[in-house]
């Protein structure tokens, strides 16, 4: 049943296990963070010994890498720590090496871990998603007020991956030192965090150090929020992330939820009204027409453009008049 | 979890099954450990929504990124009698 509210662990508490499933390499340890008991996803810190090697292939889920310390070889190019990775599930990843060891995080979304042994890339796979990027030195730090209502100043955020369907983020986010935040927060969606570095400190939960790592269900309580010397952190939502703030420590989940509920109908009551009267017999939600409507297809008739991409032919046309001036 | 990006259906081998079934029994002791500390900070804990609302009533609530709003202390929250202060919630709304 989902992930359950895992907040705070501490990674560097347990110890390394060695990975068995198949096709990973034998020199692959990890420490399990949070899984999903329905789909196997989960989060793990993972540590390539020294001479690890995998062969080319894909995974049956979606995952995401953050290398945290050490180097991986893919091919002919050599990533460090700070990079990232998005892949798709049936993206065929290169062989990938680390010589000299390599400590990373690994995010499998939407199942269990696999790897098969492939060079390209499986049918089904959306290959046009895969991305990846030095998110230490090429992206750069933006302030972390990217929803309204915001974070306060001290946070600033990289974004890393985004779902324009889900409004799932992953990011990097860091607070300065003396950072705070005092207020109480909760979200529609669930948060992850694992500390890449420093410590910060949340009202419900203590400190959380480097290694410290959440997976927080939706509608939780978390905050106020501080960190004395800094952090830096990777974060992720698995859809929209709204705050909402208040200064109630006692109330529960279910409280945060209708009060979600409520500012939905104080903020959008036409939608609100509509959503509550149509609420039976849509268990996945009211059809999206733009994921359900008919396409025109590989056979579609005479489907070659017609202009050159540029033609607006309801604009001007430099038609010239002559008036009389007299 | 709804990431909702593409997942490739696949038969699981008993093998994947098997240590599926292992993670989550040790998770559930994860749980439980965490479950209990949480419980025991909650005397700090008291002391630190006590200090949070000193901070909220004099310096102010940080009701949208650096705006702060001064609560009056008269307007600040008291604890629903028999409410127990808990702070981790299994499966949040799923599962109380």
């Amino acid at each position: 049943m989902a992930r359950p509210h895992i907040e705070p662990f501490v990674d560097r508490d347990v110890t390394f296990k060695r990975m068995l499933l198949p096709g990973f390499g034998r020199d692959m340890h990890y420490k399990m963070l949070s899984m999903d008991g329905d789909t196997g996803a989960c989060t793990m810190t993972v540590q390539l010994d020294g001479g690890y090697s995998q062969p080319p292939g894909f995974s049956w889920s979606e995952w995401e890498i953050m290398v945290v310390e050490g180097e991986l070889q893919l091919d002919d190019r050599t990533v460090r720590k700070g990079h990232y990775f998005f892949v798709p599930a049936g993206y065929a990843m290169p062989a990938i090496k680390s010589e000299q060891g390599a400590i990373v995080l690994m995010m499998y979304n939407t199942g269990e871990p696999s790897l098969v042994e492939a060079t390209e890339h499986h049918h089904l796979a959306h290959t046009n998603l895969y991305h990846d990027v030095d998110s230490y030195l090429d992206i750069t730090w933006v302030p972390g007020n990217i929803v309204k209502p915001a974070v306060a100043s001290g946070v600033m955020i990289k974004l890393l991956n985004y779902n324009p369907i889900s409004h799932a983020m992953t990011f990097i986010y860091c607070m300065t030192p003396a950072f705070y935040q005092d207020n109480i927060s909760y979200h529609d969606c669930a948060e992850e965090s694992y500390h890449l570095w420093g410590t910060s400190w949340m009202m419900q939960f203590g400190d959380i150090p480097t290694g410290g790592y959440f997976w927080r269900p939706a509608y939780i309580n978390h905050g106020a929020f501080a960190s004395e010397f800094g952090c830096i952190a990777l974060g992720r939502v698995d859809s929209k992330l709204f705050n909402y703030f208040h200064y109630n420590p006692w109330s529960t989940p279910q409280e945060n939820q209708t009060r979600a509920a409520a500012r939905v109908y104080q903020r959008d009551p036409l939608l609100y009204k509509w959503m509550v009267s149509h609420s039976h017999n849509h268990p996945h939600g009211p059809e999206d027409f733009e994921q359900t409507q008919k396409l025109r297809g590989p056979e579609f008739p005479d489907n070659e453009p017609e202009t050159d991409g540029h033609k607006h032919s309801h604009w001007h046309t430099h038609k010239h008049h002559h008036h009389s001036h007299d | 979890m709804t990431f909702k990006n593409l997942f490739i259906d696949h038969e699981r081998s008993k093998e994947e099954e098997e240590w599926i079934r292992e993670e989550l029994a040790e998770q559930e002791q994860r749980f439980a450990k965490i479950d209990r500390q949480m419980s025991d900070l909650a005397p700090a804990r008291a002391k630190w929504y006590e200090e949070f609302f000193d901070r909220i009533s004099l310096r102010g609530f940080n009701a949208d990124g650096d705006q702060k709003v001064k609560i009056k202390r008269e307007d600040l929250p008291v604890k629903p009698e028999g409410r127990e202060d808990r702070v981790v919630w299994k499966y949040g709304v799923d599962g109380e």
